[in-house]
């Protein structure tokens, strides 16, 4: 503890000690170098962010603000937080019965951790894409369509049909425009009847993001997308993103350093612990990290 | 032993050796199965094969066997073919041939009159030295000698006519006997089980190879066995029940095609008796207690996995459920009997019947179904989730499609239990056991309706009537046969029937699960 104590010292990391609500006092460091203004208007900001898993402190006071129509990585070890961090977001974190969570998280400065927030509505605008490609055992056309659907902004079917309301049309143009915008039509258009599980990997995870983009999000978050994708698979996801970020707000969680250098704009590195240490332009945090942690992390000695 | 002999990655000269012995597991195979056929009574142990009957040609088949799997072991001992041995067979061969020898030693003993303790210890005596034999020597030996010698006495006792066609022993203290034509083939079936497993293993070399070889005969075998129990029990069924199933039939004439058997009652006015009432009610019973267990037990499954949490009350209701399979169906009955039938009309009826049947196939489809739920990758839901599609919206369309297939073989598996069912329908719904063509349920047709409340009512469903177990129990039990002509031809065709029926509700739930399944993966 000491050890790292004088580390956390050396490295500027105030301490402070903070009496909870339980009346316990608990030692936390405040990370400095997490106030950055990043160019652009913030999307998401997140004020304080505490997340408990029963007894396991995951997440302990982030703050961070998201830029809109750039995309934003979250790197760090495995268990540090990132990927609960992400999940905070769209609040998928509620479908976990232990999981705890304090502080604020601002989509558009609306609080979606308030009461009576709309899950459905925020989930549509705040969409994500999992570490595994997940495509339901359906065709791939009722993939794509499946949230519009479910939502009801798609009628189909026979019931729709005899009312004369039948937006196949419709359907069909939102298939086509998710799919090339996910960089998977030229592949599949002339297979869309067919089942999904049939795709290799990449085009699995691709046509999930198709999926998400159909709901027409504003956030995509991703956990780490790529991460059970081979090379080539991986580099076009990759290019995808940097595709969605001219329109969408991306927010990516990835394991691989590299990858966060070629396509973030900025970075946030979390470390073991569940603290944000050091947010930043992608390029200085890369390049010259003002925390002595993130440059070990980052060359290799730490994590 | 020198390393290098034993790690020879690829032994040469084996060829011939490992010929013989594979053609001594054909034969042990070739002999297993044909003492099963006899078994079955499919073909008779006196049977010609070759000049002579059946039994003595099994016998000298054995003896042949016998011969050669010891000689394998032999020849492997003396080193004349290269094998990897281990030290001893091992204890679990030791302790299986402890209790073969065991056993045909008692057998033979009280076949030869040596009784009471004298032929205990004999017996002991000879299982000791099974035992002895076996993990003793070096691993050829131990699994070739007892097997081998096993077979040779057999194949002695059968090729001489020791055991054979007419040949029984009175069991006194079991108050029965045992025939030749059942005795001839237990003896060929465990005589070439073991030469088979020993020649099996001699071709394997013996060693870890062999071992794994033998198994494979072994397991082989035995699910060989199986099937054949399962095949021959439909064999035997339909080939008594063919005769009164066609009793009449025929092609042509008054309408396209004449099927009496199936279309015709048992009443005294129909020219040949018939179970067209009995296959309707069976009928009607399955289809309503389908009808009421899948909805309600897909529900329940469907709260217990997705919405209740996981904890003590799901517990306790899977405990309870698993118990409600596992009731007795004749305590169902009873609660039909005394709970549904003063509630309808207070008579036996179709409908209490229906519901019967149905609360004794809930547990199953409940059970199979939370299996199915539970069974669907979280990932979907996380994914439907993620889409802001509710959680009601993600069992209808994703969950419980990817389900489907699961629930689908746990309603098969109920349907063949309670189409059979006996108990509850005789306190339920029996209605007569010699019904005439007009006792028939009409379901269909029975609906009707009225200005007043309840508006819709079905008479037929309140009314008593057969269904095929009942009136096979009732014809078997009873003796009742009215103006029947031949009630054992009738009641062997209501048994084929009664399987049919069964096997084709199977067949739709296997279609179904088929199609689901393929429009789940492809």
């Amino acid at each position: 503890m000491s050890q790292t104590d004088a580390t956390d010292a050396a490295d500027g990391m105030g301490e402070q000690t903070v009496s909870t609500t339980a009346g316990e006092t608990v030692e936390e460091t405040r990370p400095e170098w997490t106030d950055y203004d990043a160019a652009g208007e913030a999307k998401l900001a997140v004020e304080d962010l505490d997340v408990h898993y029963g007894d396991d402190h995951a997440l302990k006071g982030v703050s961070m603000d998201i830029p809109e129509e750039s995309v934003t990585a979250l790197i760090g070890p495995s268990g540090c937080g990132k990927s609960t961090f992400l999940r905070c977001l769209n609040r998928m974190n509620d479908r976990i019965r232990s999981a705890r969570i304090d502080g604020t998280v601002e989509l558009d400065d609306e609080d979606i951790y308030r009461d009576n927030v709309d899950l459905v509505e925020l989930r549509k605008r705040v969409g994500m894409v999992f570490q595994s490609p997940n495509p339901f055992p359906k065709s791939i056309r009722d993939n794509i369509s499946y949230g519009p659907r479910k939502h009801g902004e798609l009628n189909t079917g026979l019931v729709a049909r005899l009312l004369g309301r039948d937006d196949s049309e419709a359907e069909e143009e939102l298939v086509a425009t998710a799919l090339q915008k996910a960089a998977l039509w030229d592949e599949v258009k002339d297979r869309l009847d067919d089942n999904a599980l049939g795709l290799s990997g990449g085009q699995q995870q691709r046509l999930c993001i198709a999926r998400c983009l159909a709901v027409d999000p504003e956030v995509i978050l991703m956990d780490e997308p790529a991460s059970a994708l081979d090379p080539i698979a991986t580099s076009k996801i990759e290019d995808l993103i940097e595709e969605l970020a001219k329109e969408y707000t991306v927010v990516v969680v990835t394991h691989s350093m590299q990858q966060a250098a070629r396509i973030s704009d900025q970075t946030a590195v979390f470390l073991t612990g569940g603290e944000l240490v050091e947010y930043d332009d992608t390029e200085k945090i890369f390049e010259n990290p003002e925390s002595q942690r993130v440059e070990d992390y980052i060359s290799g000695k730490f994590g | 032993m020198s390393r290098a002999t034993e790690s020879v990655l690829v032994r040469e000269g084996r060829s011939g050796y490992e010929a013989v012995t594979a053609s001594a597991v054909g034969l042990s195979g070739l002999a297993f199965a044909v003492g099963l056929v006899a078994l079955l009574d499919i073909v008779a142990i006196d049977a010609p094969v070759a000049g002579v009957g059946l039994s003595a040609a099994l016998g000298a088949t054995l003896l042949v066997l016998g011969l050669a799997v010891v000689g394998f072991g032999a020849a492997s001992r003396l080193d004349y073919v290269g094998t990897a041995p281990q030290p001893s067979a091992g204890v679990v061969a030791a302790g299986a041939f402890t209790i073969v020898w065991f056993t045909a030693a008692v057998l033979v003993a009280g076949a030869v009159g040596i009784t009471g303790v004298v032929g205990l210890v004999v017996a002991l005596a000879v299982g000791g030295v099974a035992f002895a034999v076996t993990a003793f020597p070096r691993e050829d030996v131990g699994s070739t000698l007892p097997a081998g010698a096993m077979a040779v006495l057999g194949g002695l006792a059968l090729a001489t006519g020791l055991v054979g066609p007419g040949w029984e022993w009175e069991l006194v203290a079991y108050n029965a006997t045992l025939f030749g034509d059942t005795a001839v083939p237990v003896v060929a079936m465990t005589a070439s089980l073991l030469t088979g497993w020993a020649a099996a293993k001699s071709y394997g070399g013996f060693g870890a190879r062999g071992r794994n070889v033998g198994a494979y005969v072994l397991i082989y075998l035995v699910v060989l066995s199986i099937l054949a129990v399962l095949v021959g029990l439909l064999a035997f069924v339909t080939i008594r029940g063919l005769p009164g199933l066609f009793n009449g039939f025929a092609v042509g004439g008054e309408g396209l095609v004449r099927w009496p058997f199936l279309t015709n009652g048992a009443g005294l006015l129909a020219d040949t008796a018939g179970v067209f009432p009995a296959l309707v009610g069976t009928i009607w019973l399955v289809v309503g207690a389908v009808v009421f267990a899948v909805p309600t037990g897909v529900g329940a499954a469907v709260f217990l996995s997705e919405y209740a949490e996981q904890g003590r009350f799901t517990q306790v209701v899977e405990v309870a459920t698993n118990g409600l399979w596992s009731t007795p169906s004749i305590v169902f009955g009873l609660f039909g009997a005394a709970f549904l039938i003063p509630r309808f009309g207070n008579q036996k009826s179709l409908i209490a019947g229906m519901l019967t049947l149905g609360f004794m196939l809930l547990p199953l489809v409940l059970i199979t179904s939370r299996e199915a739920i539970l069974a669907v990758p979280d990932e979907y839901r996380d994914a439907s989730a993620a889409l802001g599609v509710s959680k009601w919206e993600t069992v209808r369309s994703v969950v419980l499609p990817a389900a489907i297939p699961g629930i689908t073989t746990g309603v098969i598996l109920g349907v063949g239990r309670i189409a059979g069912e006996t108990a509850p329908i005789l306190l339920t719904t029996g209605g007569g056991v010699l019904p005439t063509k007009t006792a028939a349920a009409s379901v269909l047709g029975g609906f009707q309706l009225s200005a007043s409340p309840p508006f819709v009512t079905n008479p037929e469903l309140l009314q008593a009537t057969s269904a095929l177990p009942y009136q096979l129990y009732a014809l078997i039990t009873a003796g009742l046969s009215g103006n029947i002509e031949d009630p054992q031809q009738f009641a062997w065709g209501l048994a084929l029937t009664l399987l049919l029926v069964v096997l084709a509700f199977y067949a739709v739930g296997i279609a179904t699960r088929y199609y689901f399944r393929r429009k789940l993966h492809q």
